[in-house]
């Protein structure tokens, strides 16, 4: 068949016959979204990397969860609640007012978040006896604390994971937008998070000094490579998915998106953070306060362009495709 | 009972009449759009093809825009209908997103702008914010007229023959290209036209199982019919060709060389 442009009559949606980005979520308002799945990613980051410090540094630990609670509770929730239609009807979403979590991560996610907010904020009460020495070790109430830490760390985290996890379900349940349309998504954003959690926590034991940033950037070097294999991977399998997804994939590699990828989610998002990680490595000292912030700087740059190139490049799947293509 | 569409590509005249009922019925604002039609002309060296796609909300039966709305505003009535209630809707628009067929609109504040702007409302828009108000911030789609089905049924009168009972788009339809009636009933004038004319929905892989069907003549039929197993799975529309931007023509090529 002989390969043309067609001429259209009156294009009233062309969006059905061509593959059109999608732009509710990431176009006028829908800048919102981003920006709260961003916080979402950065907020969950945080508050996994801090339990994981919760014995060796507990003050830095204590002051991460606070700052990833407070990310989650005051940038992501507000940000999706200002995004919707009808922000005052936000309360339609949780049982008993709705059954939807049982098929929407919408709102299982709301869920999550809730339950979320609310447990960390009891484990951060405990956390926080804990670092600022409230009960002494191996005083009367200091087993009791020490154990329900422990118990709220482990029930927080879970749902702390689901909250930075859900997103990725949300979107990969599309199957309208090939290029989301994946299982490789959620685990993605998760370990991105994970990754940018660290770097922020370093930032946190700069301040506090409780030695936290060797071990934190041993671990930033492991997530980082795992990180962009995960990615490279994801890019990968989309390109094969469907020629939808294969065009979001030139879109965001070589299209108008490229300085996204190239720039913001590789070089600030992957590389810089690598390479100062791995010189502190080789030279054996701790990277230098200066450098490291830079290195933070360039992860968070990172964060917020991984969820835009994403977001971006978005691409309906036509209504009116030639049939066995897409 | 589940109700159905059938769209007669080979009769519909491209008039937009359909979309001008609708319009009127649910006193639609200014850039909404429930029925849509795709219209396109494409060109092999042989012949030039002009295709009128009528589309509008499939009522799937496992439909995706139910399963994603996080309040239950989108659901799904016993006779198949997808239908939202605005007063539950928070307009997250996650349906929008993923519904495969995009048949759904958000109406925003951009959308929702009077007729004449800067002049008073007309006694039709006036008219319309009584009778079908659209709230702002909420999600809207085709609802096959359900509210003329329920009315013509409480009366005893039958949808898809009653015209009373019917969608106002099957009603207008001058060259009779959409008819309407019980998918369930297998006597039923859809069930016939279906059966007999080789009928198919649009992406049958997404699995959704729509309630609004299409023939064809000339692959539906048509005694000629040479691929009455690629029209019931929706591969024979191998004739539209995808539209690529110029950009995209290398990528286009590979895919149908």
């Amino acid at each position: 068949m002989k390969i043309q442009t067609a001429r259209q009559w009156m294009v009233t949606h062309e969006w059905m016959i061509k593959p059109m980005a999608q732009t509710e979520w990431i176009v006028g308002k829908g800048v919102l979204v981003w920006l709260a799945e961003v916080f979402s990613a950065l907020g969950t980051g945080l508050y996994i990397a801090s339990l994981f410090f919760f014995k060796s540094a507990p003050l830095t630990a204590f002051w991460g969860l606070v700052f990833g609670w407070i990310m989650i509770a005051v940038f992501k929730l507000p940000l999706h609640l200002a995004f919707l239609g009808k922000p005052w009807r936000f309360w339609r979403a949780f049982p008993p007012f709705s059954n939807a979590w049982r098929t929407s991560w919408f709102s299982r996610g709301i869920v999550f978040t809730m339950i979320f907010l609310v447990l960390a904020a009891v484990q951060m009460v405990l956390q926080g006896l804990i670092a600022y020495n409230a009960v002494s070790e191996g005083g009367a109430h200091w087993g009791g604390v020490y154990a329900s830490n422990w118990v709220f760390m482990i029930i927080a985290g879970i749902f702390c994971a689901l909250t930075g996890i859900y997103c990725g379900f949300a979107m990969s349940y599309c199957k309208s937008v090939p290029f989301w349309n994946t299982g490789l998504l959620p685990i993605v954003f998760l370990i991105m998070g994970i990754a940018d959690g660290l770097a922020l926590l370093m930032g946190v034991g700069l301040v506090t000094g409780e030695g936290v940033i060797p071990p934190a950037e041993s671990a930033t070097r492991i997530i980082l490579i795992i990180n962009a294999l995960l990615i490279l991977v994801y890019l990968v399998n989309a390109n094969y998915q469907s020629t939808v997804a294969e065009l979001s994939v030139k879109e965001l590699i070589v299209g108008k998106l490229a300085w996204v990828f190239w720039l913001g989610i590789v070089i600030f998002g992957i590389v810089i953070p690598f390479v100062v990680s791995v010189a502190s490595y080789f030279t054996g000292e701790e990277a230098s306060a200066g450098l490291l912030v830079f290195a933070i700087v360039c992860h968070t740059i990172g964060a917020f362009s991984l969820k835009y190139g994403v977001l971006k490049v978005g691409i309906y799947r036509p209504l009116l495709p030639k049939g066995t293509a897409y | 009972m589940r109700w159905g569409m059938v769209i007669n590509l080979a009769k519909c005249t491209r008039c937009h009449a359909c979309v001008a009922a609708c319009r009127i019925e649910h006193f639609l604002p200014l850039r909404v759009t429930w029925p849509r039609l795709i219209a396109l002309e494409v060109e092999d060296e042989f012949a030039v093809d002009v295709s009128t796609w009528p589309v509008r909300c499939n009522q799937c039966k496992e439909a995706p825009c139910v399963e994603v709305c996080p309040t239950n505003a989108s659901y799904k009535r016993e006779d198949g209908i997808v239908a939202i209630d605005s007063n539950k809707c928070f307009g997250c628009r996650y349906c929008v997103i993923a519904c495969p067929y995009q048949n759904r609109t958000y109406v925003s504040r951009k959308r929702a702008v009077n007729y004449f702007p800067g002049y008073p409302l007309t006694r039709f828009e006036k008219k319309g914010r009584e009778l079908y108000p659209h709230q702002v911030g909420t999600t809207e789609k085709c609802n096959f007229c359900m509210e003329r089905i329920d009315a013509g049924l409480a009366k005893g009168l039958k949808p898809g023959i009653d015209r009373e009972a019917t969608p106002a788009c099957v009603n207008i339809c001058q060259p009779r290209a959409l008819t309407f009636g019980d998918l369930d009933d297998p006597n039923s004038n859809v069930s016939k036209l279906i059966r007999e004319r080789n009928g198919f929905v649009l992406h049958p892989e997404y699995g959704t199982e729509p309630s609004v069907y299409y023939i064809d003549y000339r692959l539906g039929g048509a005694p000629s019919n040479k691929a009455p197993r690629e029209a019931q799975t929706g591969h024979h529309i191998q004739h539209l060709s995808t539209v690529y931007e110029p950009m995209k023509e290398k990528l286009a090529k590979k895919h149908f060389d």
